[in-house]
């Protein structure tokens, strides 16, 4: 599903975010992207959006060679796997229901499926009945469950969370997670990038631990871990 | 596209015009501005090349007779004129022809020469020459033939007139360009407010899979919105100003002959229209390349 073939990813202010890193995420699979802010976890994250593109190395998402890919087909890269950010990313003047139906609206949808598609998303987050609320009349973590709905609205076979419960408090964040966790079970592949260890540590799935740019642990019901700590005392 | 994309992409326009009236506003003035100055320059430029076009199709050469003259002394002027090698062609214009000529040209005024016989005016003959640059030579040995009163020799005239209309059509022209550069950068500069006013909105659109044209075209929209009302108040205006004028201007100087409104109206009409859109849409699309690239 996602693959990372010796990328290296220098920035051109001479930064490496990440050195010959080699990942495989297999189809179906839940796994955290652990590490320090600036260890390069975003970076990778911006390598499977291809807002980036690797220095060397190939990076293969959905079936597409991101680093191959022109300018004109990223959007149908993007359309393949859904995405959420830790700000949300909402349209503010837009309600509930017009942002989710509009990740359908851009691909050209059939109003049809937008009518059939829009409740149904928006049910398994379970906002139906804010579907005519505006963004900024929802608590955050609400706000995190639309843009969960709208990532998940052309059913992607990928979806990508890049600290989706930063801006949140324990509670609402245990719920996104569980929504992601339940994501996971109808099968599409889920990829987190987060900070939280308490979450990480009490779900119990694949975590791959990143620092400096480089992977330091790649290991299935993992931990968040303080060898992060450690290896950077060692190194 | 499909139909219900371009309606999503022309209601974003309606609505980012809206969001942002007072700089529409403003931007739509200016256009109209440059519309006006276009329109006067062009109804300049047509009435320009439709008076050097009269002009041309006058004779160029015309010797009069004495009017005293009898038949054998102009037949003697004939004949040193077409012995004249330098003379292509010649037309013998007879006293009656002058006058019919004359009675047309003044049209309903004819009657001020009604009682006038046909002695009133001369035989004349059209000359055409083989080479324009001996003119001047032919004029004076025409005028030495006996009995010959006035040589009339316009080209030179009609050369300056020609030289100036060209100069004239010239600065016209680049007038015509730098202001509708001018009209363009502003309207670049509206939507500029409005792509930033949405550049989070552009993004989003860009992480969700929208395409550089779908999120392109509602600002495309925008700009031709404004560009086509532009020209539309223009056209308005410039038509309402060259009724009034046009026919000032043929009642004060006879020897101008205004184009119609009626005449050149479809010209004007799609040039404005044509320039509008092409303004509106290059002012926006030179405004969104920045914000496109995520």
């Amino acid at each position: 599903m996602v693959e990372f073939r010796s990328v290296t990813k220098e920035y051109p202010n001479g930064t490496v975010a990440l050195k010959d890193v080699n990942i495989n995420i297999a189809k179906g699979d839940f796994v955290f992207i652990v590490g320090p802010s600036g260890s390069g976890k975003s970076t990778m994250l911006k390598l499977i959006l291809k807002e980036e593109d690797p220095t060397l190395g190939e990076v293969y998402v959905n079936g597409y060679n991101v680093s191959a890919l022109k300018r004109k087909e990223i959007p149908y890269l993007r359309r393949s796997l859904g995405v959420v950010f830790q700000d949300f990313r909402l349209l503010p003047n837009k309600t509930v229901y017009e942002n989710v139906a509009f990740a359908l609206q851009i691909t050209e949808a059939l109003p049809r499926e937008i009518r059939r598609q829009v409740p149904m998303s928006l049910a398994l987050v379970g906002l139906s009945k804010k579907a005519n609320m505006y963004p900024g009349q929802l608590s955050g973590g609400e706000q995190q469950r639309v843009a969960l709905a709208r990532a998940l609205v052309n059913n992607p076979a990928l979806l990508i969370a890049d600290e989706p419960t930063g801006n949140l408090d324990p509670e609402t964040s245990w719920e996104i997670m569980k929504l992601l966790s339940e994501v996971n079970c109808r099968g599409t592949t889920v990829i987190v990038a987060t900070h939280e260890k308490s979450i990480v540590d009490s779900m119990k799935k694949r975590v791959i631990a990143i620092d400096k740019g480089s992977i330091v642990r790649d290991q299935e019901k993992g931990q968040y871990g303080d060898e992060i700590k450690n290896y950077q005392i060692y190194s | 596209m499909k139909l219900r994309t371009t309606k999503y992409i022309v209601k974003e326009g309606l609505i980012n015009t809206y969001r942002n009236i007072l700089m529409s506003l403003a931007s739509v003035g200016i256009v109209t501005a440059s519309m006006i100055v276009l329109g006067l320059f062009l109804i300049i430029s047509i009435n320009l090349s439709h008076n050097t076009q009269i002009l041309k199709e006058q004779p160029q050469m015309q010797v009069f007779c004495n009017p005293e003259l009898d038949d054998e002394q102009v037949k003697d002027i004939e004949k040193a004129i077409k012995n004249d090698t330098r003379v292509k062609k010649y037309t013998y214009v007879s006293k009656k022809e002058a006058l019919e000529k004359a009675k047309q040209m003044l049209g309903e005024d004819q009657d001020v020469i009604e009682g006038l016989g046909e002695d009133f005016l001369p035989v004349s003959f059209i000359i055409e020459l083989n080479n324009l640059k001996e003119a001047k030579d032919v004029v004076s040995s025409l005028k030495a033939i006996e009995g010959v009163g006035n040589v009339r020799y316009s080209q030179e005239q009609i050369d300056i007139v020609l030289k100036i209309a060209t100069w004239v059509q010239i600065g016209n022209v680049t007038l015509i360009i730098i202001l509708l550069i001018v009209a363009m950068f502003i309207i670049s500069n509206t939507i500029k407010l409005t792509v930033f006013a949405r550049r989070k909105e552009i993004s989003i659109m860009k992480y969700i899979g929208a395409t550089d044209w779908f999120i392109r075209w509602p600002f495309i929209v925008e700009g031709v919105i404004i560009g086509l009302v532009g020209a539309a108040i223009g056209f308005v205006v410039i038509s309402i100003i060259y009724g009034l004028v046009s026919n000032r201007i043929t009642g004060a100087l006879n020897i101008i002959s205004m184009v119609s409104l009626g005449q050149f109206q479809f010209v004007v009409t799609y040039t404005f229209a044509l320039v509008g859109i092409v303004i509106g849409a290059m002012g926006s699309a030179i405004s969104i390349r920045k914000y496109l690239h995520v």
